[in-house]
């Protein structure tokens, strides 16, 4: 029987724009310090002896204008005479590594830390460069138009209404007026996101994200640290990825095949045969708001081309039967990158019953999930329990 | 057919990628001293008491705070290694390659650990020694460009 | 409970400057398929792809999204690993991980440069920290210039000894048809004659810009007995960063601080029951940028006292035939595609403790090795790798 991994202290900054008077490394002592004084851990010393052996750092380069960002915060997160290594995706798949390393057995605690200045790059320049180099970049194709593409096609195919995809923004920048670390919460109707400036069509302004600078740090332990640690601690009971074919014109954007097969592995080593019915709330990367919608159905929270009817029905609302993106989603101004494990910390809170105001009452089962490229190219799922 | 070679394409892409970067609280201030007061100040680590240098937040060695017992640094040292390029480098940050005129040292900075990579003023090759004393030759005006950028380079004293 | 992981196939490409045949993702591919050829598997047969690149250097974000379908990623888990000059070796080491904990079976992890498509001294300048080192364009080449003069000075090796690790370096890359450089280096003065880079480096000091790839399988106990019966067992793998050195930044100039080197040898002796590595372990394939730093290496890894690396030279111990070898393949000296190098070092390990390294296999007989990755403000990741748990 192998050894649980759980989840003993998190923290996330409030997220802002224009984080200037911080670099990377201060902007992430911000979320280390607290995790290391919350749970009395300490780093190692100079002969490796102390808690922290590993650390798994989550950045990209291209954002920090750096080439290899960890160095940046290196000496932030204890990095000297111990072990790390930089996973390059969003940072839900930075939690899954660091699972790895403790399930092995090769490691016993690990501290996790992710962090992007959005502010202090061009998001447009910057995500062509995912594109392939000689078919699609001097197409100046980014994730955003990417995004519309897909928004598109899923409307079409499945018949999913602008206003449908409003709900989203409208469902979850409210709940973000109950989360303090939210950075755009706003009281709006659908009519609001609709008017909004029409930027790649169909996404509205309001559909969108802000521009955001943050970071967030989680520890994790085995089993019978975690327990010594935090008498909340919260199990990653199932956990995978997946990659999608890269050329938008090879996929239906329509579908999320990757999501699908990366959801029915976790779900599979969590022992979760009926997620609508046995997952509590679910934390989805919404980067633009039809998103939330789609990937639900990847998911497999709700039948293809679904999701619409059940936000008509209020069905993902805090109080509804599967609360979704309680925290506001990556929509009320979540940083790339730093998205993923934004997802995990609401979990957490949610599972610890430390949600205040956006409390679900008795969630014991949660689903984060994290995307990353262009239309959600690659994709990660995560189930925790409190139990 | 087969004896023609093969013409490759090549795609070229240059597009500039503009980044805004914060120098942070510890180094914000020493750049500051730098363009107001020709003055080299770092933060001596409330820990282990070593200059940390850059200035920074948090002493990496000791994994803690480094505290804000802001000391003067001094701009005079001794050569311990020095080196010098004989091609040209990119360099990323200005864009543009750069050809080195300058000879580099690495500089024991007195009474501090640290230890500097800087310009040396002295482009004669055959004039260099370890062992030299050098000291910092401030830009007189439009300091305010970070360390590189308002120290032009160490020239040669008689000490 | 940790299970028991062993490398069942490697491949990688024919290591050269330019590669205009091929766009990024063909690059990998030639690796990816000699290496489960190699372990006689399918594509379908794998169950995830580590892939590992520092992106800033061919300017491609997300580089293992692009090349999914040439990687063999599409519709499988996998991951991005970018930490710098070690990425190469991470990406077994978090592979090794995952296998381990039984979340795979069956890894596929995969590492590459295409030097041509950007400038790896531009990117490795950008490696500083914007803030502070904006317009010092110096790259890894003026550390491994301070890097040579601390050796000189605090061993007293001469440059005929940098040299004839140089000349070694070459008569192993010229027996092994994967390396990029074969100069065909008959004596010393060659390299002494050779072309100043940044003193006291020259041209043939340093290591060149290759474009390569470097694919290698894995795979647990259970599966290894179905696929070969040449494993070799991945006993044990351990990184280690540090801050850097005040006095440099591969070199300690002042001889006062510690190097991740001699840690990470230190740990995973101790952990691995090893009292005198020289006896205990065969040979080691290392990541040496330049042929100084490889004298340093030896004694880092503690395979002879401080400050004698160049005694070993002397005596011809690390040479393919000698006592010890040490990169028999040629090195990073004679093949550099960045990110791959390291996933090279393990795969000639691979290689040597099966026995098939070719004409460039060594005369003892190899049953224990150790591979070695550098990055970053000297950083290291070492391997562990034997014919026999």
């Amino acid at each position: 029987m192998a050894d649980r991994v759980g989840i003993v202290a998190v923290a996330q900054t409030k997220f802002q724009p224009n984080r200037d008077e911080v670099n990377a490394g201060e902007l992430v002592w911000e979320t280390i310090e607290p995790v290391m004084k919350e749970t009395g851990l300490n780093f190692t010393d100079d002969d490796g002896n102390g808690d922290i052996e590993s650390i798994v750092t989550c950045s990209q380069d291209f954002w920090d204008g750096m080439t290899i960002s960890s160095m940046g915060v290196m000496s932030f997160v204890g990095g000297h005479h111990a072990t790390e290594d930089k996973i390059a995706e969003d940072s839900l798949n930075a939690l899954f590594a660091a699972y790895a390393q403790i399930l092995s057995g090769h490691f016993d605690m690990v501290l996790v830390s992710t962090h992007t200045k959005e502010s202090m790059g061009d998001r447009s320049i910057i995500e062509t460069a995912a594109m392939d180099p000689v078919m699609m970049r001097s197409l100046g194709l980014d994730f955003f138009i990417a995004g519309a593409l897909q928004a598109r096609r899923y409307m079409e195919k499945y018949g999913v209404t602008a206003e449908q995809i409003a709900k989203v923004a409208v469902k979850n920048r409210g709940n973000g007026m109950k989360n303090p670390v939210a950075q755009e919460p706003m009281n709006i109707t659908v009519e609001d996101v609709l008017k909004s400036k029409m930027l790649v069509d169909p996404i509205h302004q309001l559909d969108t994200k802000p521009v955001s600078d943050g970071s967030i740090a989680m520890i994790l332990a085995r089993e019978d640290k975690a327990r010594k640690i935090t008498d909340k601690p919260i199990w990653i009971t199932g956990v995978s990825n997946c990659y999608e074919t890269h050329y938008l014109g090879d996929r239906d954007l329509a579908e999320c095949d990757a999501l699908v097969a990366a959801a029915r592995r976790a779900y599979k080593m969590a022992g979760i045969t009926l997620p609508a019915k046995e997952i509590d709330i679910a934390e989805i990367a919404d980067e633009y708001s039809y998103q939330e919608l789609l990937w639900m159905e990847g998911l497999g929270l709700c039948g293809r081309g679904e999701a619409g009817r059940l936000i008509d029905a209020g069905v993902t609302q805090i109080g509804g039967k599967l609360p979704v993106n309680t925290s506001g989603g990556m929509l009320c101004g979540n940083p790339t990158v730093v998205a993923g494990m934004a997802r995990v910390a609401e979990s957490v809170l949610q599972l610890r019953g430390e949600a205040g105001e956006r409390q679900v009452p008795g969630a014991s089962v949660a689903l984060a999930h994290g995307a990353t490229g262009a239309a959600g190219q690659h994709q990660c799922v995560m189930t925790l329990s409190n139990k | 057919m087969a004896d023609e070679p093969q013409e490759y394409i090549k795609v070229t892409y240059t597009k500039p990628r503009p980044y805004r970067w914060a120098a942070g609280e510890y180094l914000s201030r020493l750049y500051q001293e730098c363009r107001d007061n020709k003055k080299l100040m770092t933060v001596r680590c409330q820990h282990c008491k070593q200059h940390v240098w850059p200035p920074a937040k948090v002493c990496g060695r000791c994994k803690k705070l480094s505290g804000n017992d802001w000391v003067e640094v001094s701009d005079k040292g001794t050569v311990v290694q020095f080196t010098y390029t004989n091609f040209p480098m990119f360099d990323p940050h200005a864009g543009r390659y750069i050809t080195e005129e300058y000879p580099f040292a690495t500089i024991d900075i007195d009474d501090s650990e640290i230890y500097w990579v800087a310009r040396l003023e002295e482009k004669d090759k055959s004039k260099l020694k370890t062992g030299m004393r050098v000291q910092a030759v401030w830009r007189e005006e439009d300091r305010g460009g970070g360390l590189d950028h308002d120290i032009l380079y160490f020239r040669t004293i008689e000490e | 409970m940790a299970r028991r992981v062993a490398i069942v196939g490697v491949g990688q490409t024919y290591h050269k400057s330019h590669r205009p045949d091929v766009s990024q993702m063909e690059l990998v591919n030639e690796a990816v398929r000699p290496a489960l050829a190699d372990a006689q598997l399918r594509m379908k047969d794998i169950d995830a792809v580590y892939v590992g690149n520092m992106e800033t250097f061919e300017g491609i974000y997300l580089p293992d999204h692009s090349m999914v379908d040439f990687s063999g990623a599409y519709m499988k888990p996998g991951f991005k690993i970018a930490s710098g000059g070690t990425t190469g070796a991470s990406i077994l080491e978090e592979a090794f991980h995952a296998v381990s904990a039984g979340i795979f079976d069956k890894v596929l992890v995969a590492a590459f440069e295409k030097q041509d498509s950007g400038d790896s001294t531009g990117a490795i300048t950008a490696a500083t920290t914007p803030a502070w080192g904006k317009g010092q364009a110096r790259g890894a080449i003026h550390e491994f210039a301070k890097q040579a003069l601390s050796y000189i000075k605090h061993s007293g090796a001469t440059e005929e000894h940098a040299a004839m690790v140089r000349v070694k370096a070459d008569k192993g890359a010229c027996r092994n048809p994967y390396s990029h450089l074969k100069l065909g280096l008959k004596s010393v003065d060659e390299i002494l004659s050779s072309e100043p880079l940044e003193y006291p480096l020259r041209l043939f000091d340093f290591c060149p810009q290759s474009c390569g790839a470097c694919a290698i399988i894995i795979a647990t106990e259970e599966e290894v007995r179905k696929i070969t019966n040449k494993p070799v067992w991945i006993a044990d793998t351990i990184c280690v960063h540090q801050e850097i050195f005040r006095a440099g930044a591969f070199c300690d100039f002042t001889d006062k601080e510690r190097y991740s080197q001699e840690i990470a040898a230190e740990r995973i002796y101790k952990r691995n029951g090893i009292t005198n590595p020289y006896k205990e372990i065969d040979m080691a394939e290392v990541y040496e940028p330049s042929d100084w730093e490889e004298m340093l290496i030896y004694e880092l890894f503690g395979l002879c006292p401080r400050n004698e690396g160049w005694k070993l030279v002397e005596k011809g111990i690390t040479e393919i035939e000698g006592e010890w070898p040490v990169n028999p393949s040629g090195g990073v000296l004679s093949s550099n595609p960045i990110g791959a190098t390291p996933t090279v070092r393990i795969a000639e390990c691979v290689l040597q403790i099966r026995g098939e390294a070719g004409e460039h296999q060594c005369t003892k007989d190899i049953k224990t090795a150790f591979a070695t990755a550098l990055g970053g403000p000297n950083w290291t990741s070492m391997i562990l790798l034997k014919r026999s748990l």
